[in-house]
């Protein structure tokens, strides 16, 4: 293992991570007041609401109704999300504004550990605030607004969390690129919109054309999407958790020695 | 006086610490006296192919102020980030307490205390957090550590302020937050940059009056300055720099006097002798007076002065010693 993984595992990294649960776990009461009204929201909204208006649907050869389709595409897109959000926004502000890193980077943390410490926490809030999806979806179970197969739900959890990391890496990728803050919007409506709604979250993503297929064979979130459903609509284990699981960890290889580089060289100046 | 690593001068003789804490264990001093906290050899840093630090080397012993000075961009920063490992050397060695930094960064990084120029406490924390948390980011964790927070906190003043967020406080007390950071892990050396810049006369006094109790505790202490009579009574040494390179190291009165001159002549630039002034200082091979402001500044040594005496007795004129602003001034007239 190359110095770039073996960070995840060092102590200086845990600290970071350590940091940010504390500051977190200090405001979680106000904190996790939006990441749990949202499902609640979206859902009855959405899944609700405008499901209401929709007829059941046939996914996979299964009828099933908008609001059932759309329960599983809410975890995905909220662990992707968090995550991308956290790792981007967030971390941007210690790293530019707050001078949080520098401070880090004058004890025995490194800027290895600052990136791990970074990705893992974007991975840890965005596996919170999917339990807190998990939770409302397990009220709108029983409530018997939702039928779902919750026998695979231990494995959503993991899931969700090693999604969460990859998807942090591409956010500290933008982190690294993005020239001010009043440039967040480009990665927003380049990556984030474009990549959370046409992945199979919020609508069923299929077609013929080698370009969709090409999109939805390549797109680690809609494999997630897809095998989180396949879990909670069928019970059912996909190639698509394999398949995201595959893609997720090649981001993470790919990404977070390049991320490490990029910040080298704007926060230090160096490479 | 020498381009290269300097030697460190007699060390200060220690003050009585009476009831206050003491910021190292006797423990961890050094095993012998001359043994230098820091040692820096040849260190060479490029940013974008330009050499920003080129061949710079320290040498600093316990209970030493090192200043580093030097116009902007002379490379002070880039030259303490190279020894606390916030940067990498592209050449050159940095050991501490006898360690190599590239050899064992964490071993050498829990030996030193980083006070950067900017504000980097952590806003998210108070004052007290701060130093809690900043303990947490070392390795033997620093023992007994919320009592030690506690004896820092009352040690700079900030026991007051222990459980506010650190920007409610005015710029000296965050300067002694970070000073107080840097200090949590019981480091043998300190890194100093710039560490009374914006602050008003008296709270400067007060971070002069703390880093000089750091020094009677035995900590090596490297410090940049813009501030000329910060340099001069603070530093035991002095290491000038520019453009990247060391031009001179010494004592500050034997830096002065070998890069500026034993005395400063001090004339009205208006006076009609002024031309006459210049003249002579050409013919006799002095360099060219210095114009600053309103007056002329000509540095000579003893018999250079006794011979302007002769020559220019009747002219009104006021001779001082060189400061560090001269030096700063003959800096930036060579560059």
């Amino acid at each position: 293992m190359t110095p770039h993984y073996r960070a995840a595992f060092r102590w200086q990294s845990r600290a970071v991570l350590g940091r940010h649960l504390t500051v977190y776990r200090r405001n979680w009461h106000t904190a996790a007041l939006p990441p749990l009204l949202e499902p609640i929201i979206l859902l009855l909204a959405f899944g609700v609401g405008l499901g209401g208006f929709i007829p059941e649907f046939a996914w996979r050869g299964r009828p099933v109704s908008y609001l059932a389709y759309l329960a599983p595409g809410m975890l995905a897109y909220t662990a992707f999300m968090t995550a991308f959000f956290q790792a981007l926004f967030a971390a941007y502000i210690r790293m530019h504004y707050q001078k949080t890193w520098e401070g880090q980077l004058v004890t025995q943390v490194r800027l290895e550990h600052v990136v791990w410490g970074e990705v893992l926490w974007a991975a840890t809030l965005g596996t919170i605030y999917a339990l807190i999806v998990t939770v409302v979806l397990a009220g709108f179970t029983l409530a018997g607004w939702l039928h779902l197969h919750w026998a695979g739900a231990p494995l959503i959890l993991p899931l969700l969390f090693l999604a969460a990391l990859a998807f942090a890496t591409l956010g500290l990728l933008f982190t690294a690129l993005v020239p001010g803050i009043d440039h967040m919007s480009i990665p927003f409506f380049l990556v984030i919109m474009p990549l959370g709604f046409a992945s199979s979250t919020y609508f069923p993503m299929e077609g013929d054309s080698p370009w969709t297929r090409a999109w939805l064979a390549l797109n680690p979130l809609h494999h997630l999407a897809e095998g989180v459903r396949f879990l909670l609509l069928a019970g059912e284990m996909s190639h698509h958790l394999a398949a995201a699981c595959g893609l997720f960890l090649l981001m993470i290889l790919a990404l977070v020695p390049l991320d490490e580089r990029l910040l080298r060289r704007r926060v230090l100046g160096e490479g | 006086m020498g381009m290269s690593a300097m030697t460190g001068a007699a060390l200060p003789e220690a003050a009585p610490r009476g009831e206050r804490i003491a910021l190292m264990p006797a423990a961890d001093h050094p095993s012998t006296p001359d043994e230098p906290i820091l040692l820096a050899e040849g260190l060479v840093k490029r940013f974008a192919g330009r050499r920003a630090v080129d061949g710079v080397g320290l040498r600093v012993r316990a209970g030493q102020v090192l200043g580093l000075l030097g116009a902007n961009g002379a490379g002070k920063t880039t030259t303490l980030r190279l020894c606390y490992g916030f940067l990498r050397p592209d050449a050159g060695t940095v050991r501490v307490a006898g360690i190599d930094r590239r050899a064992d960064p964490e071993a050498a990084a829990r030996r030193v205390g980083v006070c950067t120029q900017d504000d980097t406490f952590d806003t998210d924390f108070t004052v007290r957090g701060n130093l809690e948390q900043v303990g947490r980011y070392f390795r033997p964790r620093p023992p007994a550590l919320k009592a030690r927070v506690a004896a820092l906190l009352e040690r700079f003043g900030l026991d007051r302020h222990a459980d506010a967020k650190p920007d409610t406080l005015s710029g000296g007390y965050r300067r002694r937050l970070m000073l107080a950071r840097a200090l949590v892990h019981e480091p043998r050396l300190l890194f100093l940059d710039e560490p009374t810049t914006g602050l008003d006369p008296q709270a400067r006094l007060e971070v002069w009056e703390l880093v000089d109790a750091l020094r009677r505790d035995g900590l090596g202490i490297v410090l940049t300055t813009h501030y000329m009579d910060e340099a001069e009574r603070l530093s035991d040494e002095l290491v000038v720099l520019r453009e990247g390179r060391t031009v001179a190291t010494g004592p500050p009165r034997a830096v002065l006097g070998d890069l500026v001159g034993e005395h400063v002549l001090v004339l009205d630039a208006r006076d009609p002798a002024a031309p006459a002034v210049r003249e002579w200082a050409r013919q006799t091979g002095l360099p060219e007076p210095a114009r600053v402001l309103a007056d002329l500044h000509l540095a000579l040594d003893g018999p250079g002065l006794a011979r302007f005496g002769a020559r220019f007795g009747d002219l009104r004129f006021e001779v001082r010693s060189p400061t560090l602003d001269d030096l700063f001034l003959k800096l930036a007239e060579k560059s």
